[in-house]
C-alpha cells in the first residue's frame, strides 16, 4: 500500500474522531435549547396559576360585597326604616300605644343588630379560607341556609384542617361558589346537598340539587364557557378533575376530585 | 532567532494564554485563576522543549532528550485539569472522591513506570490512562448537565465551553493514537507530516474552545458577579 492509500482513511478517521464529540456537544446544545422552552412553559403556568389565584381572591371578595350589599338594602335596610318609621307615628296622646310602638321599635332594632351581627361574620367569612376548607364551606351554607330558601346539608369525612393547601383550599372554594351561584341562579332546587370527602390523597367535592337539570349537550356553548368550562378550567389548574351529572328534569350532580394537599 | 521556536502549537497556547491572563485576572475564582498558571506552564515546557531538542540534535552523544520534561508536566497536566473538573463536577456529585481516586491510580501508574525505565522515556501508560480518565470525566459532566432540570444558556457556559475544549482534544487524540499504532512503523513514518497536522488541528480546537470559555467565564462574571466572582 503506498503512502496516499492511507492518507484518505486516516483523514477519514480523524474527521470521525472530531466529529463524534462535535456531535454529542451539538445535541447538548440543541436538548438545551428544548430544555429553556420547558422552562419558559413552566414559568408561564406558574404566572397563569398565580393569576388564576388572584382573580379567584378578587371573585369572592365580589361575591362577599353583593351579598353584603343585598342584605343591606334588602333586609336591614327595611328594618330600619321600618324602625324609623314606627318611632316617628308615636303620638304623645297615646300613651298606651306609644309604649307598644317603641317597644316594636327596641325589636326591629335588636333584629338590625342580628343581621349586621351576621354581615360581619360573612366579611370574616371572606378570611375564613384562610382558617381551612371546611370553616369557609360552613359559613357559606349557614349564609345560604338563613336564605330559608333551600334546604342545605353540609357533611365532611376526614379532613384535617391542620394539613391544608391554602392555594387549593381557595380554588375549590371559589368553585363551589360558582356551582351554588348557578343553582341559585338556574336550578329552581329546594335542597342541595354538600359533601366534602378525604380519602387517600384525594379530596372531592360533591354538590348535589333537586333543581330542573339540564342536558350538558344541549347548552349554548357561550353558556357552557362562562360557567362549567371555568369550572373545569380551575379544578384542573389544581391538578383536579370534574364530572357532571345531570338530565332534565332530575336535578344535577357535580363532583370535583383533586390531589390532597400536595 | 525567536521565529524557530513559533509553530502552530506554541503560537495557539500563547493565544490562550494571554487571553487567560487579560479574562481571568479579575476573575476571583481560584480554580479558573489557575489557568493562567497552567498555560504558563505549558507555555514554558513547550519553549524548553523546543530548545532541549535543538539541544538534543546538535549533540546526541551528551544531552539527554526533552522526553523527561514532558513528564513533569504530566503531573501538571493530571494535577489542573483534575482540579478543574473536581469544581465543576462539585455541584453534581461528590467529585473529590472522584477526582482523589483518579489520581491515585494515576500517582501509582507513574510512579510504576518512572521505577520501571526512568525519567528519559515518556510515560505511555500514564498519558493514556489520564486521557481515558478525561475522556470520562468529560461524559459525566455532561451526563450531569444533561439531568440537570435548571436551564443554562450553553453558548455563553464557561464550564461547557472548557470541558468541550478537553473532550475534543483528549477523545480526538487517543482515538488517533488508538488507530496509528496499528499502522506499521513504515507507513507511521511515510505520513509523518499529516499525523502533525491533524495533532496541531486537534490543539487549536482545544486551544480555541478554552479561549472561548476565558471569555465567557469573564462575561458571566460581569452579569452575575456573585456566582462567578
Amino acid at each position: 500500500m503506498g503512502n496516499e492509500d492511507i492518507t484518505w482513511p486516516i483523514i477519514i478517521a480523524s474527521a470521525i474522531f472530531f466529529l463524534a464529540p462535535a456531535a454529542l456537544v451539538s445535541y447538548l446544545v440543541i436538548y438545551n435549547g428544548r430544555k429553556k422552552k420547558h422552562a419558559e412553559e413552566k414559568m408561564q403556568m406558574e404566572q397563569d396559576f398565580n393569576s388564576e389565584l388572584v382573580k379567584t381572591q378578587h371573585e369572592i371578595r365580589e361575591q362577599t360585597m353583593q351579598t353584603i350589599g343585598a342584605d343591606l338594602h334588602d333586609n336591614i335596610g327595611q328594618l330600619l326604616s321600618l324602625t324609623s318609621f314606627t318611632l316617628k307615628s308615636i303620638a304623645h296622646s297615646e300613651p298606651d300605644a306609644m309604649l307598644k310602638k317603641v317597644n316594636d321599635a327596641i325589636d326591629l332594632t335588636a333584629r338590625s343588630i342580628q343581621e349586621m351581627r351576621l354581615l360581619g361574620k360573612l366579611l370574616q367569612g371572606e378570611q375564613l379560607v384562610g382558617l381551612g376548607l371546611h370553616e369557609a364551606i360552613k359559613q357559606e351554607v349557614n349564609w345560604l341556609q338563613k336564605t330559608g330558601v333551600y334546604e342545605v346539608n353540609y357533611t365532611c369525612k376526614g379532613l384535617d384542617s391542620t394539613a391544608g393547601n391554602p392555594e387549593k383550599d381557595l380554588i375549590l372554594f371559589r368553585i363551589l361558589q360558582e356551582i351554588i351561584n348557578n343553582t341559585i341562579k338556574h336550578a329552581q332546587a329546594t335542597c342541595i346537598h354538600i359533601d366534602l370527602n378525604y380519602a387517600d390523597a384525594c379530596l372531592k367535592l360533591s354538590i348535589e340539587d333537586n333543581g330542573v337539570g339540564f342536558g350538558i349537550n344541549e347548552l349554548p356553548a357561550e353558556q357552557i364557557g362562562m360557567g362549567l368550562q371555568n369550572i373545569q378550567k380551575r379544578a384542573s389548574m389544581i391538578g383536579g378533575e370534574t364530572t357532571i351529572n345531570s338530565l332534565p328534569g332530575s336535578g344535577t350532580t357535580i363532583h370535583v376530585f383533586i390531589p390532597y394537599p400536595q | 532567532m525567536l521565529l524557530k521556536y513559533l509553530t502552530i502549537n506554541t503560537i495557539a497556547e500563547v493565544c490562550c494564554f494571554i487571553i487567560a491572563v487579560v479574562k481571568l485576572r479579575k476573575v476571583n475564582d481560584i480554580f479558573w485563576k489557575s489557568w493562567i498558571v497552567f498555560l504558563f506552564i505549558t507555555c514554558v515546557t513547550e519553549f524548553t522543549g523546543k530548545y532541549l531538542k535543538d539541544l538534543y540534535l546538535a549533540d546526541r552523544v551528551h544531552v539527554h532528550p526533552n522526553v523527561w520534561l514532558y513528564n513533569i508536566l504530566l503531573i501538571a497536566q493530571a494535577f489542573f485539569i483534575g482540579m478543574m473538573f473536581m469544581h465543576l463536577l462539585k455541584k453534581y456529585t461528590n467529585s473529590f472522591i472522584i477526582i482523589m481516586s483518579s489520581f491515585s491510580l494515576l500517582m501509582i501508574i507513574y510512579l510504576y513506570e518512572l521505577f520501571s525505565h526512568g525519567i528519559y522515556v515518556y510515560n505511555e501508560l500514564t498519558n493514556t490512562v489520564m486521557l481515558v480518565i478525561f475522556i470520562l470525566l468529560s461524559f459525566l459532566y455532561y451526563y450531569y448537565l444533561l439531568k440537570d432540570e435548571a436551564y443554562t444558556n450553553l453558548l455563553y457556559s464557561g464550564d461547557f465551553w472548557w470541558v468541550a475544549g478537553v473532550l475534543f482534544f483528549y477523545f480526538g487524540t487517543t482515538a488517533c493514537n488508538i488507530f496509528f499504532e496499528h499502522l506499521s512503523p513504515e507507513k507511521m513514518k511515510s505520513i509523518k507530516h499529516l499525523t502533525y497536522y491533524i495533532y496541531n488541528a486537534f490543539n487549536i480546537v482545544l486551544y480555541g474552545c478554552w479561549s472561548y470559555s476565558f471569555i465567557c467565564k469573564r462575561w458571566e462574571m460581569k452579569i452575575l458577579p456573585g456566582q462567578s466572582s
